[in-house]
């Protein structure tokens, strides 16, 4: 059962595709890493993010086709997943820093 | 010499109260615990610097050794909030994590216990509650900077995707060398035991290691926590510039 926004993504992703579970959840750990986060620890901005501007990449190098559709989808259905469930998750140091040194 | 590493011990001591107070209102107003663990840390250090080096500056002998075992307790307790606030920013999901704050702040505590059974604190390196204290202190120090390094690295990918501001991705830069500049403060705190267990005297590379990461660790929290105007446009041209954008 799906628990974390990283869960949920790639329970969709693997939905969407031909991918495994394997794959899928590497697809994203490398889209993720590529974007300098954490798979415990992002926001659904975020994630929106990384399917905007890189998992249509990393599909297309996977030959997985028409990458920005199924992003587009995936993204779809994880926000409103996310809208339903409790997904709490640990305030970010990026916040953190941001109102430390708020000016 | 002397007296100019101690006058800069004073003067960071005044910062970090600065420092302290304006984190504390922070958390006032936000109820966030990161502000007030680092702001509870800054306020026992800025306290234990001041009460550390007023004696030494003034030319009087020092506190009797009650009022000098306080002033450790002040400090060792300060450190506490200080682990707690690594942990919580940068590792809250880590077991191992928890253990480095527990090993950390139980020799802060039995070295305080022991110092204070002893009776007077003794700044030597034959004495091993100094260096369980040393110790006890000097992992935040090395664990915070490691931290930021870390962080600095990856926040560089986010802030190209527009996920993170560069100034705060320069935040994480200070901080790192915040860490390691308060490092190289704990290994001069070992060669000022050096001299004063050897001569009573301090050496000049003691005075300039105390005295320059001191002077060093203000300009680098002068700028993380209260970043001038000219420095945050540097930062956020920098960052926009052809250059950095590659």
């Amino acid at each position: 059962m799906a628990t974390t926004l990283f869960d949920i993504a790639a329970e969709r992703l693997e939905e969407s595709t031909d991918m495994d579970r394997l794959a899928a959840r590497g697809t994203l750990r490398l889209a993720l890493k590529e974007a300098g986060l954490d798979t415990q620890n992002f926001s659904l901005a975020q994630l929106r993010t990384v399917f905007e501007r890189l998992m249509p990449k990393e599909l297309e190098a996977r030959g997985v086709p028409h990458g920005v559709a199924i992003c587009s989808a995936v993204m779809n259905g994880v926000a409103s997943i996310a809208s339903t469930a409790d997904l709490s998750t640990a305030e970010s140091p990026d916040e953190i820093f941001k109102r430390l040194g708020g000016r | 010499m002397e007296e100019y590493a101690y006058l800069t011990s004073i003067l960071a001591s005044i910062f970090y109260l600065a420092t302290s107070a304006r984190l504390l209102r922070l958390h006032r107003r936000t109820r966030e615990r990161p502000e007030c663990l680092l702001g509870l840390y800054f306020a026992c250090s800025g306290l234990y610097y001041l009460a550390y080096n007023v004696p030494s500056l003034l030319g009087f002998d020092g506190w009797p050794p009650s009022i000098g075992l306080a002033v450790e307790w002040v400090y060792n307790l300060g450190v506490l909030p200080y682990l707690l606030f690594i942990r919580l920013v940068f590792r809250p999901n880590d077991v191992w994590a928890v253990g480095l704050v527990a090993f950390a702040s139980g020799c802060l505590l039995v070295a305080g216990v022991a110092l204070t059974a002893g009776g007077h604190v003794d700044y030597s390196l034959d004495n091993p509650w100094f260096l369980t204290q040393w110790l006890g202190y000097t992992i935040p120090c090395a664990w915070i900077g490691c931290e930021a390094v870390l962080d600095w690295r990856s926040s560089g990918k986010r802030a190209r995707l527009g996920l993170v501001q560069p100034l705060v991705v320069n935040r994480y830069l200070l901080l790192a060398l915040f860490g390691a500049s308060q490092f190289l403060a704990c290994l001069s705190d070992l060669l000022f035991a050096h001299d004063i267990s050897n001569s009573e005297a301090v050496s000049l590379v003691t005075n300039v290691l105390l005295g320059g990461t001191e002077a060093a660790s203000v300009v680098l929290l002068w700028l993380a926590f209260f970043p001038p105007d000219f420095y945050a446009g540097w930062i956020a041209r920098r960052a926009h510039s052809p250059v950095a954008a590659e």
